[in-house]
């Protein structure tokens, strides 16, 4: 009875009923769509990380990473990487690599930048660098005098290709070498920081650079996309196992970026933070109606009074109200958010126009929105919980009146 | 008549055939001669550094040793608040040691290209000074005559693949070896800086410029001007002068 009460008390007043129904839609609306929009924005961060040369499992000298100095390195990549091929789930792709700090330097200007030698065919799929648009040839595998440089860089050193570049780095056994270098091609990278930093040669050309005809610095691991959650922990072990006779590390990429990771634990609570935002914004407005409706009706709850309507009744049919105004514009709003996240997941959003600015943060200029369930559910738990509980005011107001009193009013 | 006709026509040829007719080898002979000239097989010297700011105006004396294409040793004598900096040099490896800290420091290859002292010369000017003997191809392009003497202007371009950041370089030096010049080149061809070396006088038994200039091309109010006040060649050295122990215990 409760129930068609509060039904029928919705419709009386359809104008106001759709007021504040529009804004619990804007509310579930906005924070699901947000919501999807940050996942996708985190998503876009995680992956152009894990792109960044870092990969999902990189085996290191245990010394590497607190000082990565070419006397860290990784003596035998090769049997290192017979060692662990076999631990891989199929589809995993296994690059070595020499990364070194040196000096890059031409007439005019000198940077510091990580020399990067690598196998250029080995890393399609792997890391940006196998994959990113080019001006001018990708490195031969057998170039011994070839260099990339990112196109930030080539604009800061006024250089183009097939000029020259010194690159100096200290080699294996402590002494400074230098060697001159043909620029090939320019890279483009998502993040512009990148292009500053990386220049890439062959292996090979950086194994005489350093002084040492097999080194390596890194061995990294990329999974095949769909098992990249689920396998990482259990490769990770069995690489660790395998990996026991060396003197070696093994990394996952969230302990290789654990900035990353804090970062994303600090994204849920800024879900949770701006959900609870939206919903104070949208609270007021629900007590305001709802209070506005109570007013309005004094008469008529004068007179269930009389008729022997006791309070408890009276604040169940309005908290009824508020239930089915609650419920009624969640529906809409989840129902509309998801299918305008899935359209615009398709094509994803293109913040090409913010595009300096969002290379500065390190993300992707294209963001996929990506719903994750538990979103959903907790932006309609806060809108439906709270709103009920912010309900409870007029509802307790409403059963306060007392027949005289109402009589009195008009 | 017909013998006349060939004379002219070969010295016509000889005037008008432009640089090739000198040899390559006449240019390395030349910077060569020039190196060991400047250098001899050991030296010592005071010179006096002026470092030209459009604010302002620094002068430190620097007492310097070398020896052969590659060792060298520098200490700062005056003024009194840099005294006993030094910068000792081997083969192409440099460190620096600083008496208020104690400490020798090995220069990374970062700082290679950096200034020297806060001058506009750069840790790698003085770290790569064999490097214009041994990574460069010189080419004799003019021949002038000035006071009576043969001074000879070389182009000098980088082999392919020397690990060298200019495009190119032009030398002029005259023939007893005196450089009165050196400009480097980016691979445009544009002029990145430029040391020109005057006041040839009596200094250690030989001619030798007394004022050097290093100016950065386009620069009016900046340059740092060295001036030799003292320079006595193939000086006896002491052994094992050129040593990391010398640097910090600034043997004289």
């Amino acid at each position: 009875m409760f129930a068609q009460l509060a039904w029928r008390n919705i419709w009386r007043n359809p104008r106001r009923t759709a007021i504040i129904l529009l804004a619990i839609f804007m509310g579930v609306f906005s924070m699901i769509f947000f919501a999807a929009f940050s996942r996708g924005m985190a998503n876009g961060m995680v992956n152009n990380a894990i792109d960044n040369l870092v990969g999902h499992i990189k085996i290191q000298h245990p010394d590497y990473r607190s000082d990565p100095d070419i006397s860290h390195r990784i003596d035998d990549p090769r049997s290192v990487m017979d060692e662990i091929r076999p631990e891989l789930p199929d589809g995993s792709k296994i690059v070595q690599r020499i990364r070194v700090e040196g000096v890059a330097a031409n007439a005019r200007e000198t940077a510091g930048i990580e020399i990067t030698g690598i196998e250029p065919s080995k890393e399609k799929g792997v890391s940006f660098i196998g994959d990113a648009p080019i001006e001018g040839e990708m490195l031969e595998e057998d170039d011994e005098h070839g260099i990339l440089l990112g196109a930030a860089l080539a604009d800061r050193f006024d250089t183009e290709v097939g000029k020259k570049l010194v690159l100096t780095t200290q080699r294996a056994d402590g002494e400074t070498q230098s060697r001159a270098f043909r620029i090939r091609g320019l890279y483009h990278a998502e993040i512009q920081a990148t292009e500053k930093a990386y220049v890439f040669i062959t292996l090979d050309a950086a194994r005489k650079l350093v002084g040492n005809k097999n080194c390596a610095t890194e061995i990294a691991v990329t999974l095949p996309e769909n098992k990249a959650d689920r396998a990482l922990e259990q490769t990770v072990s069995k690489c660790k196992e395998a990996l026991k006779p060396f003197n070696l590390s093994v990394y996952d990429w969230m302990e290789q970026i654990p900035a990353m990771k804090a970062y994303l634990a600090m994204f849920d609570m800024f879900l949770y933070i701006w959900f609870v935002v939206v919903f104070i914004a949208m609270g007021f407005g629900i007590v305001n109606t709802v209070l506005m409706a109570v007013f309005e009706r004094m008469r008529e709850f004068g007179l269930l009074k009389a008729i022997g309507m006791k309070p408890a009744w009276i604040i169940r049919m309005v908290l009824g109200e508020s239930l089915f105004l609650l419920i009624a514009g969640c529906a809409a709003g989840t129902l509309c958010s998801l299918a305008f996240t899935w359209y615009v997941a398709v094509t994803g959003i293109d913040l090409g126009s913010f595009a300096q600015g969002v290379k500065m943060w390190g993300m992707s200029r294209m963001i996929y929105p990506a719903i994750d369930i538990g979103d959903v559910i907790a932006a309609n738990a806060v809108v439906i919980v709270l709103g009920l509980i912010v309900s409870v005011y007029p509802a307790v107001k409403a059963a306060r009146f007392t027949p005289v009193e109402t009589m009195r009013q008009n | 008549m017909k013998r006349q006709a060939t004379g002219i026509l070969v010295l016509l040829a000889l005037a008008l055939a432009p640089f090739p007719a000198l040899a390559d080898e006449d240019g390395a002979a030349i910077v060569n001669k020039a190196f060991e000239y400047m250098r001899g097989d050991t030296s010592k010297s005071v010179v006096e550094m002026t470092i030209q700011r459009p604010d302002f105006t620094r002068t430190m004396v620097i007492k310097g040793w070398t020896k052969g294409k590659s060792d060298a040793l520098f200490f700062i004598e005056s003024p009194p608040k840099d005294a006993g900096n030094g910068t000792l040099k081997k083969g192409r490896d440099m460190w620096t040691y600083n008496p208020k800290v104690n400490r020798t420091i090995k220069l990374p290859p970062s700082m290679m290209s950096q200034a020297w002292m806060g001058s506009d010369f750069s840790n790698d000017d003085l770290s790569k000074t064999d490097s214009l003997v041994e990574d460069f191809d010189h080419t004799v392009t003019a021949e002038k005559e000035v006071d009576g003497m043969k001074v000879y202007e070389l182009t000098s371009i980088p082999h392919e693949g020397a690990a060298v950041v200019w495009g190119k370089l032009e030398l002029t030096i005259r023939e007893d070896g005196v450089l009165l010049r050196e400009a480097f080149f980016d691979e445009d061809g544009l002029l990145v800086k430029e040391m020109t070396n005057s006041d040839v006088a009596e200094l250690g038994g030989r001619l030798f410029p007394k004022v050097w200039t290093m100016k950065k091309a386009g620069e009016t109010d900046r340059f740092t001007r060295l001036t030799y006040q003292e320079l006595a060649f193939d000086v006896k050295l002491p052994p094992n002068l050129f040593s990391l122990s010398s640097l910090k215990t600034k043997r004289r």
